[in-house]
């Protein structure tokens, strides 16, 4: 039993998006499309059903059984959608509004209609096949000739359906082309299939008649299933890449607990909710928008950024996206973020885009295929010619072979498919592509610069070196100060309490009290025994920064921080930044492939260096400023270098845009805006590295393929053109290069799944032990 | 052989037949996610 009250069904602003009212004789009738869950039989429909039609003020009531559609007619003068809903939940299903399924709805459609050519062709196909067989097979004669007659008449009727109705999409897409005064791919496989069905149709009604005997329904029904069966998996490669995180999309809730002022809780619709508002979310529910933690913790499952699920925390004040899932126990969370402005729907609205764009080798196929097309109408009709002056009987033959041996569908297939195959791919490891061409760019580079801070380094520091007063210890600086730090958010703080935690063994911090933070400086706070500790930089405890290092407490250039008590300085915590863990090995894989790695910071030299050369990186570019770095990129081109940046999209924005391909690494920066090819979500290294691999051999398919397509053309056309090569031949030639061409490009995204079963780092690895 | 003569339109019948099985299977949504069925089994709802 389902016991909601439904209330938001009767919402007027959400009925519009599943409810259509019309006028009837007495007032208003509605019809509603809503579905059903919980429902899996046509027995759980006739439930639905027969408990709807008791209702009063219902019309009719249709449950679609396999997709879970209830189609409602109802009069919203007598009865309100919620009393229905709940007349149902009584029965155990619960109604949900179908605006999700409204979306999708397209796209099935159009699935469905492909498939259903595919089909009606194929077995068309097949049988006109079985007629054809016994002519193979047997000697002129050797079957009574009416029988003959009988078959032909047979492969005709089902040769019908394949003209009629399955070669639809090419006759439209051609005569598409002609209004317009162009020339398409779908062409000369239109004529071809017109002049071939002609041609097969008068000899079969007119065995003596001036075009022979000869029939080609077999060769005909199979070049337009196999052109169909390649379209299909077109179909399907573009599904996968556009609709490779539409799985994700449906996770949004319908509905939400929002917070009223007064501490209550209401539930409403996702398009009521407005920013600003607090929403609690329970476990096991995904966040409705892009928001901020109230809570102390929140678990969250952020498989959409970055590809695979394993639980992250994010303490109050962090960021949780909408889309991501609650793991842990309810969460209030303050709504940033809704709808097209949250992180998910931009990653949608990006991958879309992209896998709209034409790379440049597509549009060099498609320039090229345009007058090679007029080319191949001309070959025809002038083999037509001469072959009708040889022998009458196989000009038509010849022609049909020239038309549809040429047709260059698999040169202007051979780019786009590998690439989209790789951007799916991609997306579903948490990495989108900006733009399909980089694939092409980034195959060629051979130069790559990495940002420092939030790339090689993650954005948070750690301590490395901690130095005290004569007499004291580490672990007893560590423990003075913890008590200050962990009042604190500051990520200097975070990092003094993460190491007091690991040296600390069970001796807690010394009590402190009234902490007081001085924002941007500091913390003070005063002991049981009334002295005043203060934490925080040198001016902050009264200290001379240039004397302490001077006598080897402190160090010059390296951020530290300072603790101090009533008697002046006790210890220096000196901070590094955290080197990614990942950062040696993908640097390494980098150079492994031919790569140069350079590193081009902002930062003071010497902290580069410390960072660079336990990695191997090559030049170190340090104390650069935006211009400084612009003008290093653009001096590695001039030298005839390929240069990849990879940033962390926020503060690199022109560099990204100068170098010929750039990545951004992790999401802080806002997607609409980054400049950056290739977003790397997950903020791993290993991913980088993951890239360039993936387009080097995204390259090496789309050479296969513009390599195969060309050398198929080149000998196929002159084999027709001698009448060499029959139309069965012609049609199962082009179709299979096809076939191939998006079978080779489907391998690609078999091997980010080898790659990920192969153990490619899939999962980050523990954070570095501060040195 | 006389019975050619029947046979041969009947198997153009059955396949017409057939392909209007087809239709129906399709249009009933059957294929929409041919996933479903397996994953039903894990689903607890």
């Amino acid at each position: 039993m389902v016991a909601d009250d439904f209330a938001v069904l009767d919402d007027p602003l959400e009925q519009q998006a599943f409810t259509q009212a019309s006028e009837a004789d007495d007032g208003f009738v509605n019809e509603s499309v809503l579905m059903v869950q919980g429902m899996y039989c046509a027995a759980c429909a006739d439930t639905v059903e027969s408990a709807l039609a008791r209702c009063p003020g219902v019309l009719e009531a249709q449950v679609h059984a396999a997709t879970r559609r209830l189609t409602l007619r109802w009069d919203p003068a007598r009865t309100r959608l919620s009393e229905l809903a709940q007349a149902v939940g009584r029965t155990g299903y619960r109604l949900l509004p179908m605006q999700q399924a409204l979306g999708v709805s397209e796209r099935v459609k159009e699935t469905r209609q492909a498939l259903w050519r595919l089909f009606v062709a194929g077995f068309c196909m097949m049988q006109v096949m079985m007629y054809t067989w016994p002519e193979y097979v047997t000697a002129p004669g050797e079957i009574p000739a009416d029988i003959v007659q009988l078959l032909r008449w047979a492969s005709w009727v089902l040769s019908l359906p394949v003209m009629l109705f399955a070669s639809g999409p090419f006759f439209a897409s051609a005569w598409r082309d002609l209004r317009q005064g162009r020339i398409g791919m779908d062409t000369p496989v239109s004529i071809g299939i017109l002049v071939t069905f002609v041609a097969s149709s008068l000899a079969t009604f007119d065995p003596t008649g001036p075009w022979g005997q000869d029939i080609w329904f077999d060769s005909l029904t199979m070049f337009v299933f196999f052109l169909l069966g390649g379209r299909y998996l077109e179909l399907k490669l573009r599904d996968r890449t556009a609709g490779a995180l539409d799985a994700l999309m449906n996770r949004l809730p319908e509905q939400c607990e929002r917070e009223r002022p007064d501490g209550t809780v209401e539930r409403v619709s996702l398009k009521r909710l407005q920013v600003g508002d607090v929403v609690r979310v329970e476990a096991g529910q995904a966040f409705p928008g892009d928001g901020t933690v109230l809570s102390d913790a929140a678990t969250v499952d952020e498989a959409l950024l970055t590809g695979e699920s394993h639980p992250i925390t994010r303490r109050r004040g962090g960021a949780v996206v909408a889309g991501s899932y609650n793991l842990g126990g309810t969460v209030r969370v303050r709504i940033d973020r809704l709808g097209r402005d949250t992180r998910f729907a931009q990653i949608v609205s990006l991958m879309e885009q992209a896998s709209t764009e034409k790379p440049r080798l597509a549009r060099l196929a498609d320039r090229i295929a345009a007058p090679f097309l007029v080319l191949v109408l001309l070959a025809a009709a002038l083999s037509a010619l001469l072959w009708w002056s040889v022998d009458p009987h196989r000009a038509v033959a010849t022609a049909v072979a020239v038309l549809i041996v040429t047709c260059p569908c698999a040169l202007s297939l051979a780019t786009p498919a590998a690439m989209l195959a790789s951007a799916g791919a991609l997306a579903r490891r948490g990495i989108l592509t900006r733009r399909l061409q980089a694939f092409e760019a980034l195959a060629a580079v051979d130069t790559v610069v990495f940002d420092k801070t939030g790339t090689l380094t993650q954005d948070r520091v750690v301590v490395r070196e901690v130095r005290v007063r004569d007499g004291w210890t580490v672990e007893r600086a560590l423990r003075a100060a913890a008590p200050l730090a962990r009042a604190s958010l500051h990520p200097v703080s975070r990092a003094l309490v993460a190491r007091f935690e690991d040296t600390a063994a069970g001796d807690g911090p010394a009590p402190l009290l009234e902490v007081a933070e001085t924002p941007g400086r500091g913390l003070t706070a005063r002991d049981t025994e009334g002295h005043e500790w203060r934490l925080g930089s040198a001016a902050h405890c009264g200290l001379d920064e240039a004397a302490l290092v001077q006598v080897g407490r402190s160090v010059a250039d390296m951020p530290c921080a300072y603790l101090a008590d009533a008697h002046g300085w006790v210890a220096t915590f000196v901070l590094d930044e955290g080197v990614r863990p990942d950062a040696r090995a993908a640097i390494e894989r980098l150079r492994a492939l031919g790569l140069r790695v350079h590193l081009l910071s902002g930062d003071r030299l010497g902290a580069a260096l410390r960072v660079a050369r336990p990695l191997g990186i090559d030049t170190v570019v340090a104390e650069a400023s935006p211009e400084r770095k612009l003008e290093q990129v653009a001096r590695w081109q001039a030298g005839g270098h390929r240069v990849a940046m990879v940033g962390d999209g926020l503060n690199d924005g022109p560099v990204l845009a100068r170098a010929d391909v750039s990545f951004a690494l992790g999401h802080g920066a806002p997607l609409t805006q980054t400049r950056a090819d290739f977003v790397v979500q997950s903020g791993r290294l290993s991913d980088v590295v993951f890239v360039v691999e993936q387009a080097r051999a995204t390259m090496r398919i789309v050479r296969q393929n513009l390599a195969w397509a060309a050398g198929y053309n080149a000998i196929s056309v002159p084999l027709a053109l001698v009448g060499w090569m029959p139309p069965w031949a012609a049609g199962l030639g082009m179709a299979a290069s096809s076939l191939l061409v998006i079978g080779n490009a489907m391998r690609l995204s078999r091997m980010v799944a080898k790659a990920l079963s192969n153990g490619l780092p899939a999962v980050a690895a523990p954070t570095p032990t501060p040195v | 052989m006389e019975i050619l003569y029947l046979l041969i339109p009947l198997s153009v019948v059955l396949v017409l037949l057939i392909i209007g099985v087809f239709w129906w299977a399709l249009q009933s949504g059957q294929f929409d996610n041919i996933e479903r069925e397996g994953e039903r089994i894990l689903r607890q709802d």
